[in-house]
């Protein structure tokens, strides 16, 4: 097996790394690191791909989430963290051990689902689907484990870094895709920012469990 | 014009059309009579019933049932607002029953959806709770026309279906299972028309009855020509078409008469009527020739159809092997019992609404029947006249459709000469009368206490003591003791309702409790379910692939 695929391989598998280490990071500034780390192998990952397949947009992609997701993305998340004093634990729906069973049997049922439904497909692009499949999953997983607002939109980030790395193990997929999916994802963190300040302001809390009470009870 | 592209709407006349469209004549007059006249609903149900008995292809009758339902909710509607929404749903469920049977090919589920759907229509047990509920709620005129006239639209259908459409893929066990369904309806119909109250309901309860004698009739043909019976085919047939045409006649005018019933004294209830028959003579006369009617007393209209009836159920009983036997064995038994409720729901109507002593100012102060529902009352009574004595003149006029339904079918005479037992049964009242008029009490006697008759009028109830006399729950009691606590348990409630509406009731609840905490689900909860849909839909895709 060339080098192309195993590095490509070993890249993917550090972000699938990164993304099931945030499933048992109890703290927010370990999550928001292990991000940083998933979004900085992601860039290398796509010059990589910008290498091997010769395309000059990859590159592209990579500064961009260089740029984006290594820097500011992280950037501001700390500062959110540190504004709203939240340096402490994140409390979970589900005990540690669970969340992480459940996150394996994610990743099995990814690698179920791809590897035999593309069996005709080359192989860069099969272990590379799965790898990306597994990290939207486990994205969406934290979503829905985590009560912290702060969590969930790690979780959600985490889960658009799969996408991209689906995108980028694709040739031929258009630049103007990942592009906009990229600045989607910066409005989004805006859009999401806002409403963190108004949740503060409104509640003194970001944990959501309050949140969902009054939803309940109220109507 | 109208219908399903392509195929456009027909219709069609022919012997059975023109039967139950006979039938329906006379009430139509009367209900029109009976003051329906200006009403754009109740013209619209005409049409509706019209348009099915008329209809040539499955898209018309539907149209003129659904007109139908849709019109009579309407009606419902204008009496009382909760029996129509039951009445709705019932009417809707029969839809969804009988149009996709209109599309099925010739089969017995298409057999079945449809006897479901008429059924359910029509009033034939177990789907029948609704129509105590429904029936009485609307104007007299109204519920006089759904009695006498809807149901039988209903059964029509059953019919048309049943030994025309269908005819080719017909099994005995078609039949057996509508007279199952009828007998159910007999006993259940008949044991609450002895029980309930109200008069209308009471009436209603009655139709039940008819219906279920009908679907019996019906069953035996359906099982007789599948056998390839030909007398009992035709013996059955005559029974069941004669018992649509007599019901469709009596019940109408009791129907009618109770309205003027409420419209003279403000209400229905047998507790408070009582001793009209000498206030308001011309409705307690009709009221007689009805009920005569509904006890199926000789010389009434009722005799000729169940005395036929049961020869059928006899006849019956003689053929198949031995479980037939005994299952029409059974049948006839219960036919028997419930010409015996309906005999005593008749004596009980009479002699408690309209003899003895009234039970309140009310009904002592009844004035007579208005002009309208009288001459519709009489126009229906005189319809009577031919059928209570000339029923055989009445069954060779039946032939046509007893051809067409059962084209084998031999229609034998009928063995009962009504004008020769009214002859014997007129010398016999005269020789009463003489001896009454000869040895008869003359005025008052005092006996001693408890030995029948009523108590003196104390001074302040000039009318007698309504006390005295027994109420109508006093006088169903011994019947409700013996049949009504072990079929409609001590709640007195309909079997139907026990064991088909609760169960349903509860399920809805559950079904809305389970919306409810749908709708209330927090956005990681909703979250969470689409991801657990994603989670199984790949799960699923990944086995399908590996396997």
């Amino acid at each position: 097996m060339s080098l192309t695929f195993s590095l490509a391989h070993l890249l993917g598998g550090i972000i699938l790394l990164c993304a099931f280490l945030q499933l048992s990071q109890r703290r927010l500034a370990a999550m928001i690191t292990l991000y940083q780390t998933e979004a900085l192998v992601l860039a290398a990952a796509a010059f990589w791909q910008g290498y091997a397949q010769a395309e000059f947009n990859l590159y592209l992609t990579g500064i961009i989430t260089f740029a984006l997701k290594a820097v500011l993305l992280p950037w501001g998340l700390r500062q959110i963290m540190l504004r709203f004093n939240m340096l402490r634990a994140v409390e979970t729906a589900l005990p540690m051990a669970v969340s992480m069973i459940l996150g394996l049997a994610l990743i099995g049922i990814a690698v179920l689902v791809v590897l035999p439904v593309t069996m005709n497909a080359i192989s860069l692009t099969r272990e590379d689907l799965a790898i990306a499949l597994s990290v939207v999953l486990l994205g969406l997983l934290l979503m829905i484990l985590r009560r912290n607002a702060l969590a969930q939109i790690i979780g959600f980030l985490s889960m658009e870094n799969g996408l991209v790395l689906a995108a980028i193990g694709m040739p031929g997929m258009p630049f103007v895709a990942e592009f906009s999916v990229a600045l989607l994802v910066l409005l989004a963190f805006l859009v999401v920012g806002v409403f963190l300040l108004r949740i503060r302001e409104h509640f003194d809390t970001l944990d959501l469990s309050g949140l969902e009470e009054i939803e309940r009870r109220g109507r | 014009m109208f219908g399903l592209p392509g195929q456009g709407m027909h219709l069609h006349l022919d012997a059975l059309s023109l039967l139950f469209g006979c039938i329906l004549l006379p009430q139509v007059a009367a209900a029109a009579l009976a003051g329906m006249r200006g009403s754009v609903p109740f013209w619209a149900f005409v049409l509706g019933m019209g348009l099915t008995l008329l209809a040539g292809d499955g898209f018309t009758l539907i149209l003129g049932f659904e007109l139908m339902s849709a019109a009579s909710w309407l009606l419902v509607m204008q009496g009382d607002a909760k029996p129509a929404t039951l009445y709705a749903g019932v009417a809707i469920f029969s839809a969804a029953c009988l149009i996709p049977a209109m599309f099925l090919p010739v089969s017995s589920l298409a057999f079945v959806l449809i006897a479901i759907g008429a059924g359910a229509k029509a009033g034939l047990a177990p789907l029948h709770s609704w129509l105590p509920r429904a029936h009485p709620a609307p104007p007299a005129g109204v519920s006089a026309l759904m009695s006498g006239g809807m149901v039988k639209v209903a059964l029509y259908v059953l019919i048309r279906y049943a030994f025309v459409v269908l005819a080719p893929a017909q099994q005995p066990w078609w039949g057996v299972a509508l007279a199952a369904a009828g007998a159910l309806s007999v006993l259940i119909g008949a044991l609450r028309a002895v029980l309930e109250v109200e008069l209308k309901t009471l009436l209603a309860c009655s139709t039940v009855e008819y219906v279920g004698l009908i679907a019996v009739g019906l069953g035996l043909a359906l099982y007789a020509k599948a056998i390839g019976d030909a007398e009992l085919s035709g013996l059955a047939l005559q029974a069941a078409l004669l018992c649509a045409v007599a019901h469709g006649l009596f019940k109408p005018i009791l129907f009618i008469g109770a309205g003027e019933v409420k419209h003279a004294t403000g209400t229905t209830s047998l507790n408070w009527l009582g001793g009209m028959m000498r206030g308001t003579p011309r409705l307690g006369m009709l009221m007689l020739l009805g009920a005569l009617g509904m006890a199926a007393l000789p010389l009434g209209p009722g005799f000729a159809p169940e005395f036929l009836l049961f020869h059928a159920a006899i006849g019956a009983a003689a053929t198949g092997g031995i479980l037939a036997r005994i299952g029409f064995s059974a049948l006839l038994a219960v036919l028997g019992i419930g010409a015996a409720l309906a005999l005593a729901a008749a004596v009980r109507l009479i002699g408690l609404g309209f003899l003895g002593r009234p039970r309140s100012l009310h009904a002592a102060a009844a004035e007579d029947a208005r002009r309208g529902p009288f001459l519709a009352m009489a126009l229906l009574g005189v319809c009577c006249v031919p059928l209570a004595l000339v029923p055989g003149l009445i069954l060779d006029l039946l032939n046509p459709v007893i051809m067409l339904l059962a084209p084998a079918a031999q229609t034998p005479p009928l063995a009962y000469a009504p004008i020769t037992l009214l002859v014997l049964a007129g010398i016999a009242a005269l020789a009463a009368g003489f001896a009454q008029t000869r040895w008869g009490v003359r005025g008052l006697r005092e006996v001693p206490a408890w030995n029948g008759g009523f108590g003196r009028s104390p001074a302040w109830l000039p009318f007698g003591d309504p006390h005295t006399q027994a109420s109508a729950t006093g006088f169903a009691e011994p019947i409700m003791r013996v049949l009504g606590k072990g079929l409609l348990g001590t709640a007195m409630t309909d079997p139907a309702e026990r064991f088909l509406l609760a169960p349903l009731f509860r399920l809805q609840t559950k079904l809305i409790r389970l919306a409810e905490r749908v709708r209330r689900a927090t956005i990681r909860e909703r979250l969470a379910f689409v991801f657990a849909a994603l989670v199984a839909c790949l799960l699923a895709l990944g086995l399908g692939q590996g396997g």
